[in-house]
């Protein structure tokens, strides 16, 4: 592992977490708008109730215009993306001032969006910037083990919420796969066992969700 | 260049996207704010450089003898050439600091030279800042945008590259460096020049640091990594200022500093950049013994030129200052970034008397200076063409030689009535071009 202090490795991860919520919040996001288009009832409650957030909407029209764009609500999807920037901003000689660009500019164009009369289209441009900063990530930080950190926290949040939309268990599976590649190469201090636990869990044929998120959300210690 | 005016919108979304900002407390808030650029440089032709150049080193170098001389044998005083009422009662002065040589003997590794020209031509110093000068990443990053948005201006000029600043500013650190890694000190994200902490660190390879990440064991510093490994460091280039280094030393309850650091540096196994204790040298009373130094260490004429000063501590510039209230501009030399700065002709009656009174009890406080009639540099605003008042920070950097940057940071006053140009008033930046022919 690089020389990096405790705080800047707990900054990697954080940054890792973020980022990917912001993109697999912003993706379920735009499956769960396209039902809401036909369907009589409503089902962002369960939403809410699945990523652990309080349903603070009015309804329907509220969530699809708050849950994205309202910077007040600490729950909502341009929280995270703030909080992915507070990560990125102090990490600047780590990352680069390229990739931590990508985190701003997906903050303009979140802002952009909200103001848009298409807030899903614009939304779009969200996701780019993402994938945007995800290639710069790998292009531009050349210490392997600060990369594989942000790496791996991005599939640690994005098993996490699979987990939590019950994803099916193959898709779940394979992020576990790429998390295990990726999780030795950091240097992190982590629980080795987690990740067979993890894979005997989603063998199961009654995959215990709740008890794989509590693994998950345990799994390193930053 | 009307193709890079085209551009100023493009360039200063680019500059926002990449963080180019400064922080400010308002109301007890941190904010972030842009700092807006303007894409009409200041051009300096090779031949004003030069002047430029000379003068500037001369004044660093003179400044470095100073400082050197007063945290040591204090000949300059002893010989009556500057009074020592200036020197220990000036707040920069530090006792911690007395006797202390740090690595190479050179006490102002950075210094940020502030200067205008007047309208005849005459460029004037302003002010010496040889704490922790602050500006140089602005022109840097703006540099880099403008020769994307375009090239065909930079191919029409010939503009000296100042894309080096990183290189002069490692070798620097490097010059002093008494063995181990270089780190760049920092109060953290809410700084106000956070953006420029980080980029230097990005841009020199040095490890972006705060306080909490450094320690000290037998008088030297270490930097602790994740799994509590120690790495030696060499030199320490802080941009904390001196109050809050050390809270073994200085403010005691500082968190943001380095406890013990001054031990390590008193023993010579750090270099700090720029030395704890150079706040004598920039002391607003002191700048008026500038020249005096000059002809005094270097047995040289002064080539740049203070701008006209008066201290109310002498009897006959106290009479002066006060025939003349008016017409001068008065500075509070315990103030900085703007502030204490008061246009005699400015204040109200009572406003007036108040600090006529204040200068008569307290002369040592304040300096009074005859109000240039700056050049004033066009700005854009809203694509036409104004004037407003600027100045030119120069870089100046000591390592086996000094070095001044072929480059500055132009600072401007966005309102048509304000002298003052600091960003946390509200001022913009623009480039500073060097022509090579």
């Amino acid at each position: 592992m690089s020389n990096i202090t405790t705080e800047k490795a707990n900054q990697l991860f954080w940054l890792g977490r973020y980022a990917e919520r912001v993109y697999t919040t912003c993706m379920e996001f735009f499956k769960g708008y396209d039902r809401m288009i036909d369907e009589e009832e409503v089902s962002y409650p369960d939403y809410c109730r699945r990523v652990s957030i309080p349903n603070v909407y009015v309804d329907k029209d509220d969530f699809l215009r708050n849950y994205p764009f309202d910077d007040t609500n600490p729950d909502s999807i341009i929280s995270n993306l703030i909080r992915a920037y507070d990560n990125a901003v102090v990490l600047r000689d780590d990352i680069g001032s390229d990739t931590l660009s990508y985190i701003q500019l997906a903050i303009y164009d979140m802002r952009k969006a909200a103001l848009g009369v298409a807030p899903l289209i614009g939304l779009q441009t969200v996701i780019d910037d993402i994938f945007a900063f995800w290639g710069c990530l790998d292009d531009r930080v050349v210490d392997y083990s600060e990369r594989s950190i942000v790496k791996a926290a991005r599939r640690i949040e994005r098993i996490d919420l699979y987990l939590r939309f019950r994803m099916p268990a193959d898709t779940i599976a394979f992020e576990v796969n790429r998390l295990q590649n990726r999780i030795v190469r950091t240097g992190l201090n982590y629980d080795q066992d987690a990740i067979p636990r993890l894979r005997n869990m989603l063998a199961q044929d009654e995959v215990p969700y709740a008890d794989a998120i509590r693994l998950v959300e345990s799994m390193v210690d930053v | 260049m009307d193709d890079l005016f085209k551009q100023t919108e493009t360039v200063n979304s680019l500059l926002a996207r990449y963080g180019v900002k400064f922080g400010i407390y308002k109301d007890g808030v941190f904010k972030e704010q842009l700092f807006p650029f303007d894409p009409i440089p200041r051009i300096i032709t090779k031949e004003e450089f030069e002047y430029l150049e000379k003068g500037l080193k001369q004044r660093v170098d003179a400044l470095n003898c100073f400082l050197r001389d007063v945290y040591g044998e204090k000949r300059i005083i002893k010989d009556g050439v500057i009074p020592e009422e200036f020197v220990f009662t000036s707040s920069g002065f530090l006792k911690e600091c007395d006797g202390i040589v740090p690595p190479k003997g050179i006490y102002s590794h950075i210094s940020g030279i502030d200067l205008v020209q007047a309208k005849d031509g005459t460029w004037y110093v302003l002010e010496d800042n040889l704490r922790v000068p602050s500006g140089a990443s602005y022109p840097l990053i703006a540099r880099k945008f403008t020769r994307m948005a375009s090239p065909a201006t930079f191919k029409h000029y010939a503009v000296e590259d100042n894309s080096d600043y990183a290189d002069i500013l490692r070798r620097t650190m490097d010059n002093v460096n008494t063995g181990g890694i270089n780190v760049i000190l920092t109060p953290g994200r809410y700084n106000a020049a956070y953006f420029e902490h980080s980029y230097l660190a990005e841009r020199t390879g040095a490890i972006l640091v705060t306080g909490q990440d450094l320690t000290v064991e037998d008088n030297v510093v270490y930097y602790m990594d994740y799994h509590g490994g120690k790495q030696r460091v060499g030199c320490v280039y802080r941009r904390i200022s001196d109050d809050y280094l050390d809270p073994m030393v200085f403010v005691d309850d500082s968190v943001i500093g380095v406890p013990h650091i001054m031990s390590a540096y008193r023993a010579g196994n750090v270099a700090l950049i720029n030395a704890p204790g150079n706040g004598i040298a920039d002391d607003k009373g002191i700048y008026y013994f500038v020249p005096k130094m000059i002809q005094y260490y270097l047995g040289e004429e002064p080539i740049l030129h203070n701008a006209p000063t008066y201290l109310p501590f002498y009897e006959d510039d106290r009479r002066y200052v006060l025939e003349n209230f008016d017409k001068l501009v008065i500075k509070d030399v315990a103030e900085a970034g703007g502030y204490g700065v008061v246009f005699g002709s400015k204040l109200d009656p009572e406003h007036r008397e108040l600090l006529i009174d204040l200068i008569k009890r307290e002369p040592r406080r304040f300096i009074a200076q005859e109000v240039i009639d700056f050049k004033d540099l066009d700005i854009l605003d809203d694509e036409q063409r104004v004037f407003r008042k600027a100045d030119l920070r120069a870089f100046v950097l000591t390592a086996e030689k000094t070095i001044v940057w072929r480059s500055g940071l132009t600072r401007f006053s966005r309102n048509p009535d304000s002298f003052i140009v600091n960003s946390s008033q509200g001022g913009g930046f623009k480039d500073t071009w060097v022509l090579s022919r």
